[in-house]
């Protein structure tokens, strides 16, 4: 039976062999934790908590700064040791609060279980942004602001990724293998909040297990677990729209504007723990791996544990990395050290040695025109990038480098190394400075 | 009909002024950076040639001939296309000053633009009637218009290209417009003649 | 006559007023739109200048004799403004300087700025990646082999298109008379500037204290006073990172280009 699935795409080595079969560790806590403020996309948090002061784990340390922004909590027990800038997975310095534990762990003590029947739609929401749920898929999107579509766009598919396309990550895929219940119980949640017409899980290929595992718990439910082609990038949130509905989201639109929403199947977890145990997000599964690194694994890591801590429980480095990647190796944050904390939106931690970022010097373009059969969102990544290259912000925005989801498709099958993902994002930055420049 | 056919046919395509007669290049390599500019010039260049043709056709065969002074052919035909270029520029000036700002120094020069006046004296040369004179001016003009926005076309691609030194400008545009003349050279042969 | 007659006729139906002026301020005006003026090209700044809206001596490239022409033609009196020479004020090249990773992208310095900051240790020091020479129209920059930008007093006309496209904000506008500059575009502190730069200045204030009307400290960085730097000079000796240079003696390490020594500086 052929699996359905979009246009484009590329197949790079998959590299889960490292860690899809290893069961998720918890990773134990360190000395320090240090929270950043600034984890999801909109206002970063202001810090409700002072020098000093003892926080229980859960408790709100950050609160949000406006309808796009979360909260930010405390992942253990213990005392504010600091407020102050600290590097931050991005590159640069920002605020975060800094957290010594008390080795006590003792959760908040106004959490209690609360059965989701007696909830109304906008309780469950509430309740999903107290918790500062943000997409687990690495884009770290409020999870409460997706849920609020406006009235006019009634959501009829609801979509949930378990496609974990990026490769060397296996954290949703073990969540899906030894977390089911509480994804399923998400999956239903957040179904009650849309009132969809259909739910959908799409999984790739290569995952028959979970595959297999879902279909069989959802015999009698009204989900459909939906077996996908294995390409990358199947997981991002245009081409599963495309692959499961056979849709197409309008340029500059929003998956809403055809009537779907999508979300990460780690995020259908989160937002189980916070409406029923009402926990907030403190926590996530981050896959450990890559050469460098001598014993890869799915770990249970807080929010705010330091990369050092977790390299060391993964029992420290074969040699000294050639590349630090936060996330996967196409779209994840090179890093400049270890010290930096994790984030909600780190499903991974990717060690490379300096063999295996050896790259070619950049060459000419030759028109071979791989990277447009390549690109997932049907655009001409070596003409913006040429244009962008060459400052003509009016034709870059003219062949769409808006419309660029950075996925490195183009950039992985350039045969003359050519960074054109780097290109599109310059020109995509000079084009929004345009944009800015004339509202002024 | 059909040696209407032929003649529009043969004066776009096979005997393209500006790729097989060589005439008007000037504007040929000097407006032809931008698409939009290259049409603007065409149309510009269209207007010109065919009220070129119907005053000039007039004053061959009503003023020239009947006072026997056709030697005052060159002068005639020059001064007539002049005067239409000045008023093409006059009104472009106003109703796009973007256009005009764009075309620059070229709008005046369609006058001395040979193939306006080649266009004119090949009316007469071919014995050509009123209505073939017309065609024969609206394939013309069309076909300087299409030849340059496809050079258009192609020089907006060289743009992007990693040109070596030595080639760039002017250097670069030459080879390309005989490789486009050269491709033209397909069409020889569609129509006889 | 008939031609001659309706032309007459349709010039003035279709008239565009334009003031000679401006055609004569078009006509002297370099034409090689810069921008520096501050308008859309030549031809908008003699729009400007007719419509009173501009002064005759804001055009760089066109210089002093410039000025009086356009002030004859608008029929004004003028002065030309000082000449001014942009300048590098970093000397913190590749060998000199610390880098905090290997960038390996594209090689402009607005993109480089965009990946965590820079290559740079040092946060306000040159990057070296050349978006500087490309936006210069006169050839005046140079990037020495160790990756520092330098500029050729004599081929800068002042028309500040390399100020506007560096992401550090390390070039400076100076009176082209002023040959002598701190070479440090660094606010950090002393001991921290010295980890990452061999070069850098500290902010110790011994130039200020050596010459002090020359000489501002500011934030830990010190910059040349222009209007009083006369003995500016003198300090060169005394500073202890090596961070101020004569650019009538010499040009940065590892630049080409060579100092044509005005008569101003009397010091050995």
């Amino acid at each position: 039976m052929k699996l359905r699935t979009f246009k484009g795409g590329i197949h790079p080595p998959d590299n889960k062999h490292w860690t899809s079969h290893k069961a998720i560790e918890d990773c134990p806590l360190p000395d320090e934790l240090v929270v950043p403020l600034s984890q999801h996309i909109g206002a970063p948090s202001v810090a409700c908590v002072e020098v000093g002061q003892h926080v229980a784990k859960g408790q709100e340390i950050g609160s949000a700064k406006g309808f796009v922004s979360v909260p930010v909590h405390a992942s253990t027990s213990g005392e504010v040791v600091a407020i102050e800038n600290r590097p931050h997975p991005f590159g640069t310095s920002l605020p975060a609060v800094v957290i010594k534990p008390d080795g006590e762990d003792s959760w908040s003590s106004n959490l209690q279980f609360t059965d989701p029947g007696s909830l109304t739609s906008d309780e469950v929401i509430e309740k999903v942004r107290q918790a500062g749920v943000v997409g687990m898929g690495g884009a770290a999107f409020p999870a409460h602001v997706k849920m609020s579509p406006p009235p006019e766009k009634p959501i009829r598919t609801l979509l949930f990724n378990g496609v974990e396309c990026e490769p060397y990550l296996t954290s949703d895929h073990r969540m899906m293998l030894e977390e089911s219940e509480r994804v399923l119980q998400g999956v239903a949640l957040l179904q009650y909040v849309y009132g969809a017409e259909r739910v959908v899980i799409g999984i790739e290929a290569n995952k028959p297990d979970a595959i297999a595992l879902l279909k069989k718990q959802c015999a009698d439910a009204p989900v459909e677990i939906l077996p996908l082609a294995v390409k990358y990038p199947q997981g991002a949130e245009k081409q599963l729209i495309a692959a499961a509905t056979g849709r197409e989201v309008p340029s500059g639109g929003l998956p809403m504007d055809v009537g779907v929403a999508v979300h990460n199947v780690s995020t259908a977890a989160a937002v189980t723990d916070a409406v029923m145990l009402g926990r907030p997000l403190i926590e996530r599964v981050c896959t450990v791996t890559g050469p460098a690194i001598r014993e890869p694994k799915n770990l249970r890591v807080r929010i705010g544990m330091p990369l050092s801590h977790l390299v060391e429980v993964c029992g420290g480095l074969v040699e000294e990395p050639g590349k630090i990647i936060l996330g996967g190796p196409m779209m994840g944050f090179t890093q400049l050290g270890f010290d930096v904390p994790v984030i909600r939106g780190s499903s991974g931690l990717l060690l490379l040695r300096e063999e295996d970022i050896a790259k070619s010097p950049e060459g000419p373009c030759i028109r071979c025109a791989r990277c447009v059969q390549a690109c997932p969102m049907n655009l001409l990544p070596t003409t913006i990038a040429a244009y962008a290259r060459r400052d003509l912000v009016v034709e870059t925005e003219e062949y769409c480098a808006m419309d660029c989801i950075e996925c490195g498709s183009c950039s992985y099958v350039c045969p003359a190394s050519i960074p054109l993902v780097q290109s599109i994002r310059h020109g995509k930055a000079a084009v929004l400075a345009k944009k800015r420049n004339a509202l002024l | 009909m059909a040696d209407l056919l032929v003649i529009l046919v043969s004066a776009i395509f096979v005997n393209n002024f500006v790729l097989a007669r060589f005439l008007g290049i000037c504007p040929f390599l000097g407006v032809s950076k931008k698409v939009e500019t290259a049409l603007g010039m065409g149309m510009a260049v269209t207007f010109v040639m065919t009220v070129a043709t119907v005053v000039t056709w007039f004053v061959q065969y009503f003023i020239l001939i009947p006072f026997g002074i056709e030697y005052l052919q060159t002068i005639a035909f020059i001064l007539i296309i002049a005067s239409l270029v000045q008023l093409v520029e006059m009104v472009i000036q106003k109703v796009s000053p973007v256009l005009y700002q764009s075309l620059g120094i070229f709008l005046p020069l369609i006058t001395t633009n040979c193939a306006v006046l080649g266009l004119a004296v090949l009316n007469i040369q071919k014995d050509y009637t009123f209505l073939e004179g017309i065609i024969f001016a609206i394939g013309a003009a069309l076909g300087f218009t299409l030849a340059l926005v496809l050079f258009a076309g192609l020089r907006e691609r060289l743009e992007l290209c990693a040109v070596p030194k030595s080639f760039r400008g002017t250097a670069i545009a030459l080879v390309t417009a005989g490789l486009l003349s050269l491709a033209f050279m397909g069409f020889a042969g569609l129509v006889k003649g | 006559m008939v031609a001659a007659i309706a032309l007459g006729i349709a010039a003035k139906k279709f008239a565009v007023e334009v003031d000679p002026r401006e055609l004569a301020a078009m006509e002297v005006l370099p034409g090689i739109n810069c921008g520096a003026c501050g308008f859309p090209g030549c031809a908008g700044y003699s729009k400007a200048l007719v419509t009173g809206k501009a002064e005759p001596n804001l055009c760089p490239p066109g210089g002093a004799e410039l000025v009086t022409k356009l002030a004859r033609i608008l029929g004004v009196e003028a002065t030309a403004m000082a000449r001014q020479t942009a300048v590098v004020l970093c000397q913190g090249d590749n060998r000199k300087a610390q880098l905090r990773f290997r960038y390996l992208g594209l090689e402009d310095c607005n993109a480089a700025q965009r990946i965590a900051g820079g290559p740079k240790a040092c946060p306000g020091g040159c990057i070296g990646l050349a978006s500087c020479q490309r936006a210069c129209p006169f050839d005046a920059i140079e990037i020495t082999a160790d990756g520092l930008a330098v500029i050729s007093r004599e081929k800068c006309t002042g028309c500040r298109k390399c100020l506007a496209v560096c992401p550090r904000d390390v070039i400076r506008m100076t009176p082209y008379e002023s040959s002598v500059h701190v070479m440090c575009n660094s606010h950090d502190k002393g001991a921290v500037v010295r980890k990452y730069c061999q070069v850098g200045c500290i902010g110790c204030h011994i130039c200020h204290k050596t010459v002090p009307d020359a000489y501002k400290v500011e934030d830990f960085l010190a910059t040349v006073v222009y209007e009083q730097d006369a003995q500016a000079f003198e300090a060169i000796a005394k500073c202890p990172t090596k961070c101020i240079r004569d650019f009538n003696e010499a040009y940065p390490e590892g630049s080409t280009f060579l100092p044509i020594n005005n008569d101003k500086s009397d010091a050995a």
